[in-house]
């Protein structure tokens, strides 16, 4: 009954048990941790449209933008990384829901600035639409940032609707 | 020492099989170690509304937010998938389900979504994964939302599936121990 695999059997057993627990300790721990703490998006607008153009039948545009976003507060010591990324969302006559990542970056907890200031930033992947709808189209900016967990919850953050910018891309090709 | 400890195995197996009342009840019991297994992977797959409700990341394309050998956890009872989301899928005539992050979405007025995808740490987004000639992803590709995930557990698996014998090893020897330990 006393052998050595019974005994390596129990260790192991209530080891692993003890790490489960723990990682949902750590998992619930921060429950409503960013209802209190939100990141503080001070800007986040167009600069300037170098182009819309047609590639082959479909809309491209490209762009660049001004941002400046404290990611700070969305932190705690559960959260490895934050995937930040902008979205900018349209609708076009097929389609009523258009949104596309036009660049993203990832903040991680060890970096020492947690801080995004840059200016004139040139997308990182192109504003293209599924079709030609692009001329004309209202276009909204959102930031959004997913936090990933050590262990734990992943959970989407987002700008709030009101401090959202928006443009209107040109009519006619350029 | 291993030896030593081998023979005291064999022999309460052989005691075991001596007294069929005992070797019944420890079959009860390693039945009822593998059935409740088996009804909480089920039970999981029913409240998830997904095929697999846990994964193993495979890859590092996902870095650094997962590793190989970190698990996560699926759901896909959520009936919209947005943008940003991690999400894992699967691609016709493709055995392995990939976990990456939704860069693209287009829906339209009777609710059909096309999604792309990319991976954090790949350079390009999924086009060249998906089927010869496939565009886009739709709802019925995504096997669920990841919305949670646990680190390192992963690995037994990784080790299980790159050395084929650890897994009859293990299983041997997890049976072997349910039959033959006593209790109190």
């Amino acid at each position: 009954m006393h052998t050595i695999w019974v005994r390596l059997n129990a260790v192991v057993f209530f080891g692993l048990t003890v790490l489960l627990g723990l990682s949902c300790l750590a998992a619930v721990s921060k429950i409503g941790h960013s209802y209190y703490h939100q990141p503080v998006i001070h800007k986040l607008e167009l600069k300037t449209l170098k182009s819309l153009k047609s590639h082959g039948g479909v809309d491209r545009a490209l762009l660049s933008f001004d941002i400046h976003a404290d990611m700070e507060p969305a932190f705690h010591w559960n959260v490895k990384q934050l995937f930040v990324y902008v979205v900018a969302s349209y609708e076009t006559d097929s389609k009523k829901v258009n949104q596309v990542v036009i660049w993203d970056k990832i903040v991680e907890a060890i970096d020492p600035v947690k801080e995004i200031k840059q200016e004139n930033v040139f997308v990182k992947y192109a504003l293209v639409d599924q079709g030609d709808e692009l001329r004309g189209k209202d276009v909204q900016l959102q930031l959004m940032w997913d936090h990933m967990p050590i262990t734990g919850f992943l959970y989407m953050g987002e700008q709030p609707k009101d401090t959202m910018t928006q443009f209107t891309l040109p009519s006619e090709y350029q | 020492m291993i030896k030593d400890m081998f023979d005291k195995q064999v022999i309460e197996l052989k005691k075991l099989w001596g007294n069929k009342r005992q070797l019944l009840f420890q079959l009860l019991n390693l039945a009822m170690i593998v059935f409740s297994a088996l009804m909480i992977w089920k039970g999981l797959m029913f409240m998830t509304k997904s095929e697999s409700p846990v994964v193993v990341v495979l890859s590092g394309s996902m870095e650094p937010a997962f590793q190989r050998g970190d698990i996560l956890f699926l759901n896909n009872a959520v009936e919209e998938v947005g943008v940003g989301d991690v999400v894992v899928f699967k691609i016709k005539d493709r055995d392995i389900p990939i976990v990456h992050r939704i860069l693209k979405v287009h829906e339209d007025e009777n609710g059909k979504v096309e999604l792309l995808t990319k991976g954090d740490n790949n350079r390009v987004d999924d086009r060249g994964l998906y089927a010869p000639g496939q565009l886009w992803l739709e709802r019925e590709d995504i096997l669920g939302k990841a919305t949670g995930t646990l680190r390192y557990v992963g690995m037994v698996t990784i080790a299980l599936n790159d050395y084929p014998v650890l897994k009859y090893v293990l299983v041997g020897m997890m049976g072997l121990f349910v039959l033959t330990s006593k209790e109190g």
